[in-house]
């Protein structure tokens, strides 16, 4: 088998390597050969094949900040999560403040309702915990992605153009991160440049 | 079964949310001396410098977790007499056997109710009742 110096195989080569059998295979005169070449082509084109989408999971235009992009999305979530949790308790504890000031029946009946407030908004913990494990899990995928590319040597040139949304559909690209994101003012801004 | 509203709670969790949400609930049982601790190193400090009478702690938190500061606080002759309740969204039967072998006190699983905390103060405080 082909090897790196580092001891590595190199896909490319083991390739190379599987063509030159094929191509010898052919020249023979064995009578039972095609079933054999049939099979190594298969082979041959399925690498190919395979080395073409990892080449293009690599490199394409795009995809080099998918993993990050994702990641930045997710944790986006937990951030606006967080914020709309805070505001909603903001309200619960002016609520809880003004029921003091009420008779027993309606003050009982607010606090409940603010205790269940408190109670449910613990649901932005638990999302948040789940998120961060789905971004440890990107992590790891990014990294073993990355070590599979690696394994299957120089990929650039089999890189194909990643299929890019066009006309109205390159306008959906849902919520933008906060940190790239127009403010309100800017959008007016904008709007009234626009006449 | 009452609570003694002096005493003094000491909560971990580096979800400032999930503090917040603690408190809140806390002071529905009027329960107003609570101070917070966004991580189980911090935590450990500000019990070293004034021990409190409750630990009410999540488990998962870096560097130092919530079963880091259990274990620390069990192996402090200072602390280790104080009540400890974990807080988390760790369900697994081993997360809790674990826990009870390092001396936790009582187990909350997240998400929880003011009742249920409630019920397990009560369980882990009984001379405060």
């Amino acid at each position: 088998m082909i090897m790196s110096q580092s001891g590595n195989m190199q896909l490319p080569d083991a390739h190379g390597y599987l063509d030159r059998v094929i191509g010898e295979l052919r020249s023979l005169e064995a009578p039972h050969k095609n079933t054999l070449v049939n099979v190594l082509e298969y082979l041959s084109d399925h690498i190919r094949v395979t080395r073409s989408e990892i080449g293009a999971l690599k490199t394409g235009s795009g995809n080099a900040q998918m993993f990050s992009t994702t990641t930045d999305e997710l944790e986006e979530i937990v951030t606006e999560t967080a914020r709309a949790t805070n505001r909603i308790m903001d309200a619960a504890e002016v609520v809880e403040k003004v029921s003091a000031s009420l008779e027993p029946g309606p003050a009982n009946a607010l606090m409940e309702a603010v205790t269940n407030i408190y109670e449910a908004s613990a649901f932005q913990d638990i999302t948040g915990q789940r998120i961060t494990k789905i971004v440890r899990s990107l992590q790891s995928l990014e990294e073993k992605l990355a070590s599979l590319a690696n394994a299957f040597g120089p990929l650039d040139e089999l890189a194909t153009a990643e299929q890019q949304p066009e006309g109205d559909a390159a306008l959906l690209n849902g919520p933008q991160l906060e940190k790239a994101a127009a403010s309100q003012t800017d959008i007016d801004a904008l709007f009234a440049s626009l006449g | 079964m009452s609570l003694n509203k002096n005493m003094r709670v000491v909560i971990v969790d580096d979800y400032t949310t999930m503090l917040r949400i603690l408190r809140n609930l806390l002071r529905q049982l009027d329960l107003n001396n609570v101070e917070e601790a966004n991580d189980g190193d911090t935590a450990y400090h500000l019990m070293q410098k004034s021990p409190p009478d409750l630990i009410i702690s999540d488990w998962n938190m870096a560097p130092v977790t919530g079963l880091d500061l259990l274990r620390k606080v069990r192996a402090d002759a200072k602390l280790k007499h104080i009540p400890f309740i974990m807080v988390t969204a760790e369900s697994k039967t081993e997360n809790v056997i674990i826990a009870k072998q390092a001396g936790v006190s009582n187990y909350i699983v997240k998400p929880f109710n003011a009742d249920t905390l409630r019920a397990k103060i009560a369980s882990v405080c009984p001379a405060m009742a």
